[in-house]
């Protein structure tokens, strides 16, 4: 734990050195606490709502209604690990749903018109970008991004639902080894995201801009690059999430619906992903939207009114913060502890 | 004997009238701890964003080991092997302290990952490891993250940070610190210490800008005091005492030019 300064022959000698106990199980409360949550969560229900919980397909079930939140919840985390939160996500949904829509509709090839959607949604993040770059907040720049583009899309559609883009079911309804395309999807966006989060250079510099911009800069990096990057994958998540609701009812809808922004930073909050920005984990993010899902789903097996569901997740939402403090205070108790340790510990 | 690491000759800085450098000439050799003392105002943090590329002198050359240097930018000077390490330590803290160690020269993976960014973990703690090691500094394991480390160690890692950008190379480079034991109690102080001096036995040129006296007479070799944008004193520590200094810091005591 102290900071020993020791002739170099001596350190060369000394073991490998390990955190302590308590750091250790406080790092694992602080990482881990959401999976510990959501398996006691599963316990409970598979007890409480026996027998219909515990089961693969209600299993299917909650993975799907989860589905669409975890992609937008992507989009929030990694917009917000990023250092930015970005607002227009919903906007940038409804736009890429209406543009697959339209293309479709007047004979574009299917795939290259969700190509073309998802293209849109980066470049919105571009755009979201190089505007918060000129120094705006970034709230109020994506809230402006959130009616453009909103707007946009109901000019694109003539303010009416495309309906009938049958073309999209595979990546809606549709089940391959009898899991449902959007599960398949959010599988793969999030080993994807995580992956380039943890084990990338852009993803790993990406998270330390977002943490402290200034540390990244003065190691001669280009931070401005990786603030744009963070929002052209926030939008790419959005677009993604856009094209799946479209493919789910197989219409593109120009109305942005700005409770799906509340459900995926809930999500995100729950998985202890601070706004202050530079933390977080995609795999937490993913188990916060499961969650939602897990305990809408069993609430609605024991009949209980739906309106319970959000009472609860608000409550374990605050909990979860409650904890989050708790931790922080007890590791900054620890480290006065062991700075007054250091002192006899002698040094040189 | 070698040109110095950095040597500065007839430095003028003007902010519209105010002329915050005054024909400043100072030089710090390879292994030597410069100690930069002066009151508040008297240039120093300006002097060392002149040598740290923030700042572009009106006048005055540079030189880096004997070649002439134009800082346009903090990259510049950084490029030429001159670290700077800030009061606010600027590291991320959400990351551990491998990372930070390693952030902007990470090393990536051997063969197709690697082509597509992939950081080798492993190999960058390894490295982290072996360079505190050097540096004769052990702090918490380099996997802790940054905000479960104390004041001390953070110190200690935001000093390694700059240490290992500078040290090892084939001529040393110069590590810049700006009153880099402020936030520190006494016996952290005490520690910092001890691994400036370690790195100046390395042969890493060092400046420390500091308010703390005692601190600049443990581990300089020598000191220079501004006041009013003019060098008043250059010595080394052997042939001062305090109330010499003391007298240079607030100009009761007439400039050694």
């Amino acid at each position: 734990m102290a900071v020993t300064i020791a002739p170099a022959a001596r350190a060369a000698g000394a073991e490998k050195d390990k955190d302590p106990a308590v750091i250790r199980s406080l790092i694992f409360v602080r990482d881990r606490g959401i999976f510990v949550l959501w398996a006691l969560l599963l316990i409970a229900f598979s007890i409480w709502a026996s027998p219909y919980f515990a089961s693969v397909d209600n299993a299917i079930l909650i993975a799907n209604a989860a589905a669409i939140t975890a992609i937008f919840a992507a989009g929030v985390a990694v917009g917000i690990i990023g250092g930015a939160l970005d607002l227009s996500i919903p906007g940038t949904a409804a736009l890429a749903g209406c543009v697959c829509g339209w293309l479709i509709t007047h004979g574009t090839p299917t795939w290259l018109s969700i190509v073309a959607a998802l293209a849109l949604g980066a470049v919105v993040g571009v755009i979201n970008g190089l505007i918060t770059l000129r120094g705006f907040n970034p709230i109020i720049v994506t809230i402006g991004t959130l009616s453009a583009m909103s707007g946009l899309a109901a000019v694109i559609v003539g303010g009416y639902t495309i309906p009938g883009l049958d073309s999209l079911t595979f990546m809606g309804t549709q089940r391959y080894l009898g899991v449902p395309a959007p599960v398949w999807i959010v599988a793969a966006l999030f080993a994807a995201g995580t992956v380039f989060l943890t084990r990338t250079r852009d993803g790993i510099r990406m998270m330390a801009v977002g943490g402290n911009p200034e540390a990244v800069r003065r190691s001669g990096i280009h931070s401005n690059r990786y603030k744009v990057l963070g929002f052209v994958i926030s939008g790419f998540c959005a677009a993604l999430g856009g094209l799946v609701t479209t493919a789910l009812v197989t219409e593109a809808n120009p109305a942005a619906s700005p409770g799906i922004i509340f459900n995926a930073l809930t999500a995100v909050a729950l998985a202890g992903v601070s706004l202050a920005g530079g933390r977080g984990s995609l795999p937490r993010v993913l188990v916060g939207a499961l969650i939602l899902g897990t305990i809408s789903n069993a609430l609605t097996l024991k009949g209980i009114q739906p309106y319970w569901a959000t009472a609860v997740t608000g409550v374990l939402l605050l909990g979860s913060l409650a904890l989050e403090k708790w931790v922080s205070t007890t590791v900054s108790r620890r480290l006065v502890l062991s700075a007054h340790a250091s002192t006899h510990t002698g040094t040189r | 004997m070698d040109s110095p690491a950095l040597e500065l000759r007839g430095i003028d800085m003007h902010y519209g009238y105010v002329r915050a450098l005054d024909t400043i000439d100072i030089e710090v050799r390879q292994g030597e701890v410069l100690g930069l003392l002066g009151d508040n105002g008297a240039g120093k943090s300006t002097l060392l964003k002149v040598m740290s590329g923030v700042h572009q002198p009106t006048a005055g050359e540079i030189r880096v080991h004997g070649t002439p240097a134009t800082f346009a930018s903090p990259a510049d000077s950084t490029h030429a092997g001159i670290q700077m390490v800030y009061q606010d330590l600027a590291l991320v803290d959400a990351q551990d302290i491998s990372t930070n160690l390693n952030l902007g020269r990470e090393i990536l993976r051997k063969g197709p990952l690697g082509w597509l960014g992939f950081v080798d973990h492993k190999a960058q703690r390894r490295r982290s490891a072996a360079e505190l090691e050097k540096l004769g500094v052990r702090t918490a394991a380099v996997t802790r993250p940054v905000e479960m480390l104390s004041g001390g160690q953070r110190q200690v890692v935001a000093l390694a940070r700059g240490a290992t950008r500078v040290a090892g190379a084939e001529r040393n480079g110069v590590l810049l610190l700006d009153e880099p034991t402020a936030a520190l109690g006494y016996e952290q102080t005490q520690q910092v210490q001890a691994l400036i001096r370690r790195l100046a036995d390395q042969g890493v040129a060092c400046i420390l800008v500091t308010h703390n006296l005692p601190l600049a007479m443990a581990v300089c070799d020598r000191i220079a005091v501004l006041n009013r944008g003019r060098k008043v004193a250059d010595v080394p520590v052997a042939e001062t005492d305090n109330d010499q200094l003391v007298g240079w810091i607030t100009g009761a005591r007439p400039s050694m030019f």
